[in-house]
């Protein structure tokens, strides 16, 4: 995106949200010298975080600066009928009360790091926890692939060309693994603190700014009544469905993103947790409702935009509002530098619980178990660094072919729920049910989505979620589980 | 409070109010002509998903705070003994 105001003071606002990044990494470093010899320490924070900070790290896994640039174009285009943006935000602490109690309880219990390391412990078998770790190793990369794609596009957008993709992408990824090294989850958390509050004053900003300058909502009505009046109107059938659909996909499917799990075990106490979430619940409106009125503003500011030109609205209407006056100017800048920001947050989650899966779980319990920690540690983090770098060079030389691999990642990170979820409360779930729907959940998925077939209007990930769903269950109730193994499942629940 | 462990999923009628609360969080039940009512410029569907996303955060916020209890009163005895 190509903004009218951006330029040095773009730059400048970069290399200063860097710096912040790089100090808080410093600091955090010099405060908790002894986090690199445990992975606990590490990989959450001492199981230490308050409500304050943990309710930050959670908001950054759930929006990223894609929700501000990207949601008021598709509001742009749909009308009110996007509106279902607000509550599919609220759905996913409704998915949460489903597992997130007892999981919290059973992570302090077994010192759990890892969603992958719930699965070692209920199923105690190589086979299901090597697949779910390899799911969300390879969801967790394509995720990671998107943001920093997303971060080199941004510093290239804001800066006018003034820093090319590329320079912006190695820029921010050399901050993030510096900052990320220096204070594993305390630094990560720290900084989508500081990356949350600067996204959301400048959301802020850019609302008050536009309502000044291209009147607020009842303009903008007027302009639809005359010109787009399905844009005001009751969704129909179709509409219905699909607004139902990404009600349950994005409550379950945000819900149990590994980094998402990860921030359980990483909760002071329970009641931190409660009221982290508590507070989330009403983000949605402060967040995704000022976006979604940003959008609806856009269709009377900017009228008959193609849907490729309506994809830079928030660059268009900031450019706007910032040549106000100076206030909004830098406010604008701060918007701006916010998005990387948070764009750089989810990237650094991601990271981190990609790391932790490697130390954890796939070296740590089964290439060499009798490591310290310490090296658990430094094999993470390498094995981390290695992987960025694939990314990056994936990010710069696209592969003509073969590219919708690259795109997999709802479609197989949503294939670890059933294993995640049911087996917290059903204690005849089978091993091997487990397993084999997992991996015919994934196959399906991916398949769909590679050759792209599409059933219903219903998400290719959730076609395999049902399938997989179905194999645990019927499986389950068809193979029969010795008694042992049905003793042991209710000793691992223990409730 | 006292000390009995709740936990939310083991509470039907919670899921129930829950799906009661997603339905009306749907826009399936409104009249054609709810689109074309405006109230400050915002069609009144959209008002009323508005007002219902609302009642599900507050009643989401309500089930956090008094329907999760499986930890909590030990954890705040451990805090207290350790100070």
């Amino acid at each position: 995106m190509d903004l009218a105001f951006s330029g040095w003071s773009g730059i400048l606002i970069l290399a200063m949200y860097g710096l912040i990044m790089l100090g808080v990494g410093v600091v955090t470093y010099l405060r908790n010298r002894h986090i690199h010899q445990s992975l606990d320490e590490y990989y959450l924070g001492g199981r230490g975080l308050g409500v304050m900070v943990l309710f930050f790290t959670f908001f950054a896994t759930q929006y990223s600066g894609n929700t501000v640039v990207g949601y008021p174009p598709s509001a742009y285009r749909m009308g009110y009928e996007y509106l279902v943006s607000v509550p599919f935000f609220i759905t996913i602490i409704m998915a949460y009360l489903l597992f997130a109690p007892r999981l919290y309880r059973l992570g302090k219990k077994y010192r759990l790091v890892t969603p992958a390391q719930w699965f070692e412990k209920r199923y105690k078998s190589k086979a299901v926890t090597i697949l779910a770790s390899l799911l969300m190793l390879y969801g967790l990369g394509n995720y990671l692939l998107e943001q920093l794609v997303a971060i080199g596009q941004g510093v290239s957008g804001l800066t006018g060309g003034t820093i090319p993709y590329q320079v912006g992408v190695v820029f921010f990824v050399i901050i993030m693994v510096i900052y990320g090294w220096l204070g594993g989850m305390r630094s990560v958390a720290y900084t989508d603190t500081m990356q949350g509050i600067a996204l959301l004053f400048g959301v802020f900003m850019l609302l008050i700014g536009s309502i000044v300058y291209f009147g607020g909502l009842p303009t903008s009505a007027d302009y639809m009544q005359a010109y787009s009046p399905e844009k005001l109107g009751v969704p129909d059938g179709p509409g219905v469905m699909n607004w139902f659909s990404l009600l349950v996909m994005i409550g379950i499917g945000a819900a149990v993103y590994p980094h998402a799990i990860q921030r359980i075990f990483a909760a002071k106490s329970e009641r931190t947790l409660k009221r982290s979430f508590s507070r989330m619940a009403w983000m949605p409106f402060l967040t995704a409702g000022v976006v979604f009125i940003i959008g609806i503003i856009g269709i009377n500011a900017y009228p008959g935009l193609t849907e490729g030109e309506s994809e830079q609205l928030v660059g268009m209407m900031a450019s706007a509002v910032a040549s106000q006056n100076v206030i909004f100017y830098w406010a604008m800048v701060l918007l701006f530098g916010g998005v990387i920001a948070a764009i750089v947050s989810t990237a650094d989650s991601v990271l981190l619980t990609f790391s932790s899966i490697i130390s954890n779980d796939l070296y740590g319990s089964y290439i060499n178990p009798d490591a310290s920690e310490k090296k658990k540690l430094l094999v993470g983090k390498m094995v981390g660094l290695v992987a960025v770098g694939i990314l990056i060079l994936v990010a710069w030389f696209p592969p003509g072919t073969l590219y919708q691999i690259f795109v997999l990642k709802f479609e197989l990170l949503v294939q670890i729920a059933p294993g995640l979820i049911i087996g917290l409360y059903w204690n005849r779930l089978h091993t091997k049910a487990v397993f084999a729907g997992m991996l015919v959940g994934t196959i399906i998925a991916s398949s769909m989505t590679l050759f792209g077939l599409s059933y219903f209007g219903i998400a290719n990930g959730l076609w395999g979620l049902l399938v997989n769903i179905g194999i645990c269950v019927v499986g389950s109730l068809v193979m029969t589980v010795s008694v042992v193994e049905e003793k042991e499942a209710k000793q691992v629940i223990g409730m | 409070m006292g000390s009995e462990k709740r936990e939310p999923i083991k509470n039907p009628r919670i899921w129930i109010i829950l799906g009661i609360l997603l339905a009306m969080i749907t826009p399936w039940y409104f009249p054609a002509s709810f689109g074309e009512i405006l109230v400050y410029g915002v069609p009144l569907w959209a008002v009323i998903i508005v007002l219902s996303s609302l009642l599900l955060s507050a009643y989401l916020s309500y089930v956090l705070k008094y329907h999760w209890m499986l930890e909590e009163d030990e954890e705040e005895a451990e805090q207290k003994g350790a100070k």
